[in-house]
């Protein structure tokens, strides 16, 4: 039997367990969590004994990587924007999160505006991130309404009770670099090279029976209605802490051959609408932008926005901000006398506060 | 139970633990046990087909070489199918097995024994002929009705249509049991053999039934002979390492067919091939090369896994692929792919035709019936006979066309011509995948008309497919390219031990990039 082990068996052993090694050490805090996929509370959050937060890349979790202090200081507006890839923008310094910062800071208000957007995540999932940043005590919340993502999010709670599981057709995917290496390649491959309509039809792949699935009236009848209930629950749960929130409704760029391109809300500005209270306000995101030519500022056929369109989105959660001035603890506003400019923000503007990390 | 499913991965380790720790004798009932569990997994039922065969075959072989069993004994295993039938009928309701089904897996019992025992009451010397007879009469009487019936009651409506009688006959709802095509001819081959006086008769029922429902090869083949795997399960064999390393080679290299260029190119080919599908000439050249790369690495796959698996219990299953693709002439193609199947009908059916002796006329009509059979083994549908006509047709231009005829024999020295020869028959061959995988005849009109459609905007884009398809057809050639000094597609031991580690790791790699898609093994169904 000494000959069973030959040096190329051997070799491939060892590299497999060393990559795996490797990822499992030094990469640790990447992992953490990612077989929970998004509904472990703590994944893509990092307390270091620095008292900061650090926000993090983890599995589940595709966070902008960014760093604010544990405990809001003094006088600081502090802003988190939760939601899918809508919010979550094509990249950090460029989605609306980021101009709503900049924007509060230029009107003298020392804020800070973190995205804490995470692709894919519906409803279900936007409720464990928003449970989570209660405890980094928010001046305002920003909770994206949308009906797309709960096909993801109930088939991602599913492989997180199966990987809790014991049952052997997930025990090859519980090797992360095996797990990483298939998710790149269905991600970075297989959506790129293979055309959608031959995936939907052909292929038997998750991803492409949620598109399917999102074609089913049913489907969007019940993705409705769970918007709605989370998003009550979630304006409850805020109303009780007191802390405001506003919920921006999204949209999405349609074509239909007789109306050409329209926007539309699939039924959840109502929903909004109907959840207007004290401290809790609403955007309809088809509001902003049916009144622009919002065919430049979406990319084609989603709720994605161009950098345009993001920088449009902050400036009308500023104006909603502005609005609600007083309701939301923030100082009247500043009137610059001629000769002496306004006083700076209380807290110095840290650009590490809300800088992604390269 | 399929060889990509999670429960075969605890199976086989289950099998072979226990086939090495028990003693010789029980390790044929182990492989028994294992065999008709890893088929019952499919359709309990089935197993009534399974039983009926080998019973068949091993009373006629054994009557062949004039070692028949007594009357009792006979009839008792002639009822052997017809209780597994009552057992599942009594204990497995949803098994939908029903009364009149009993009574047909009785009576056909009852037929056996009656035939059987007829036989026995003839002149010795003519006995072995007619027990041959009875055996293939029986077996091919099970896989036509179960395999070909509808299709030729349906084709003969079609024709009495066209000459204008309407027949109002309802077709009956038949499944087609996983590999029957396999395990029957297997089985025949055996009994032929017996009567040739090739294979002794296998006295031992253990033995034969575990030869004939051998679960590595039992529905996709290799299609064995009697000759070289009976003795093999009687004999029993030691662990050796070789057993080891070579079987789980084999099987990574059939995993990396399967699960990575098969099922990836089954995507574009499936949609290629839909009958809904607008073709142009990108989309019928991207479809039939898919499923050219496909079907091969599909079947060829399916081939090293159970060589795998039998190689880790000790057994050693015969080639079925040679680098198909790389053949110069239709007769080398046959000689490399399905090599068990085309060797099949080589011995059991073109040399008892007459094979090459004789006028050569009698030779070209030898190889257009075999090729036509051999078609209509893959499926009872008309593509499958025009794909072995065209191959029947391709034979016999290359024997009697002048440049086509001076090509080297197989395995000769590669020349000049070699570059010409090779791509040139891989086109004939995807001409002829284009039949096979041709919904229809009509439908195989539609994929030649594309042939003269390039305008693009007629399809999807297909410039990112083709690059899809590339990805995974690119690896199989290079390990191709690495095993082709040994003639043995899974075979890297001339490669040195530090970029075979690396080849195999790769080849990991790739398997679990694709390792959620569990699409069956195309020649189940055949």
């Amino acid at each position: 039997m000494k000959r069973l082990i030959t040096p190329a068996c051997l070799m491939v052993v060892c590299l497999l367990v060393l990559a795996e090694v490797i990822a499992r050490v030094f990469f640790a805090q990447d992992i953490s969590g990612r077989f929970d996929y998004g509904y472990n509370p703590q994944a893509g959050f990092a307390e270091p004994a620095d008292g900061t937060v650090e926000l993090f890349r983890a599995g589940g979790r595709r966070f902008h990587p960014q760093t604010f202090k544990r405990h809001r200081p003094p006088g600081t507006f502090r802003i988190f924007v939760v939601g899918d890839s809508v919010p979550r923008g094509p990249s950090f310094t460029t989605a609306y999160p980021w101009f709503l910062g900049e924007e509060l800071r230029r009107h003298d208000i020392a804020a800070e505006s973190i995205n804490l957007a995470v692709p894919g995540y519906g409803p279900r999932r936007c409720q464990v991130v928003l449970q989570k940043i209660l405890e980094y005590e928010p001046s305002l919340i920003v909770l994206h309404i949308n009906d797309t993502n709960k096909w993801e999010d109930e088939r991602e709670w599913r492989r997180s009770q199966e990987f809790q599981g014991w049952h052997p057709r997930h025990w090859l995917m519980k090797v992360f670099i095996f797990r990483r290496l298939y998710e790149a390649k269905l991600e970075k491959v297989f959506w790129p090279l293979v055309p959608e309509t031959i995936r939907l039809k052909y292929a038997a792949n998750d991803a492409d029976a949620q598109v399917a699935a999102g074609q089913d009236p049913r489907e969007i009848a019940a993705r409705i209605r769970l918007a709605e209930e989370t998003a009550a629950e979630n304006v409850a749960m805020l109303r009780q802490r007191q802390i405001p929130i506003i919920l921006v409704t999204q949209c999405r760029l349609e074509e239909d051959p007789r109306r050409g391109l329209y926007l539309t809300d699939h039924g959840l500005d109502p929903l909004g609408a109907a959840l207007i209270g004290p401290g809790t306000y609403h955007i309809s995101m088809k509001d902003v932008f049916s009144r622009r030519d919002f065919r430049a500022l979406f990319t084609n056929f989603s709720g994605h926005l161009h950098q345009e369109g993001h920088q449009v989105l902050a400036h009308a959660i500023w104006e909603k901000i502005e609005l609600e001035r007083a309701a939301l603890g923030l100082p009247g506003a500043k009137v610059a006398v001629a000769g002496s400019p306004p006083n700076p923000p209380t807290m110095a503007r840290d650009p590490q506060a809300v800088v992604s990390k390269p | 139970m399929s060889f990509i499913s999670w429960q075969y991965f605890i199976f086989l380790p289950v099998i072979i633990i226990s086939y090495w720790l028990l003693p010789a004798r029980r390790r044929l009932l182990l492989l028994l046990a294992g065999s008709y569990f890893f088929y019952g997994c499919w359709d309990v039922r089935f197993l009534a087909l399974v039983l009926a065969t080998t019973v068949i075959d091993y009373n006629c072989g054994l009557a062949i070489a004039g070692q028949k069993k007594g009357p009792w004994q006979v009839l008792g295993l002639a009822l052997l199918p017809a209780a597994w039938c009552l057992g599942c009928y009594v204990w497995l309701p949803a098994s939908g097995i029903s009364k009149p089904l009993l009574l047909v897996s009785a009576g056909m019992g009852l037929a056996f024994f009656v035939g059987h025992e007829a036989i026995g009451l003839l002149a010795r010397d003519r006995r072995p002929k007619y027990y041959l007879i009875l055996s293939v009469v029986f077996c091919l009487a099970i896989l036509g009705f179960f395999k070909y019936f509808n299709f030729f009651i349906g084709s003969f409506k079609s024709l009495l249509g066209t000459v204008g009688f309407n027949a109002e006959w309802s077709m009956l709802t038949i499944i087609l049991p996983v590999g029957i095509s396999f395990y029957t001819f297997q089985s025949l081959g055996y009994v032929i053999d017996v009567y040739r006086g090739q294979s002794p008769a296998c006295s031992d029922l253990l033995t034969f039934a575990t030869f004939d429902a051998f679960f590595p090869q039992m529905v996709s083949g290799p299609i064995e002979r009697g000759k070289n795997l009976i003795p093999q399960l009687e004999k029993g064999a030691s662990l050796q390492d070789a057993h080891v390393q070579d079987g789980l080679r084999l099987m990574l290299v059939g995993f990396f067919k399967k699960v990575f260029v098969a099922d990836n190119c089954a995507i574009l080919a499936n949609y290629a091939f839909d009958p809904k599908t607008s073709l142009n000439g990108y989309w019928a050249v991207i479809g039939v090369v898919a499923f050219a790369f496909q079907i091969y690495a599909d079947f060829s796959g399916y081939t090293d896994i159970a060589r795998g698996s039998a190689k880790l219990l000790g057994i050693d299953l015969m080639e079925n692929f040679k680098f198909p693709y790389f053949s110069r002439t239709p007769s080398e193609f046959w000689g490399r792919w399905h090599i068990s199947l085309s060797t099949w009908f080589r011995d059991y059916l073109y040399i008892p035709l007459g094979g090459n002796r004789g006028a050569r006329w009698n030779t070209l009509r030898n190889l257009a019936i075999v090729m036509l059979l051999a078609g209509l083994w893959h499926g009872a549908n008309w593509v499958f006979v025009l794909w072995g006509a065209y191959h029947g047709a391709l034979l016999i231009l290359y024997r009697v066309l002048p440049p086509f005829n001076r090509l080297p024999a197989k395995d000769g020295a590669w020349t000049w011509r070699d570059a010409l020869a090779v791509p040139l028959m891989l086109v004939f061959t995807l001409v002829g995948w284009a039949i096979f995988r041709s919904p229809s005849v009509s439908h195989l009109g539609v994929w030649f008309a594309a042939l003269g459609n390039w305008d693009p905007a007629l399809g999807l884009a297909w410039q990112s497919s083709l690059l899809w398809l590339l990805i995974h057809i690119l690896p199989l050639i290079l390990l191709q390219g690495l095993a082709w000094k040994y003639r043995d597609e899974a075979t890297l031991d001339h490669v040195p031990w530090m970029a075979r580690g690396l080849v195999y790791v790769i080849m990991i790699l790739l398997i679990v990039s694709s390792g959620e898609q569990d699409k069956e093994f195309i020649y189940f169904q055949f």
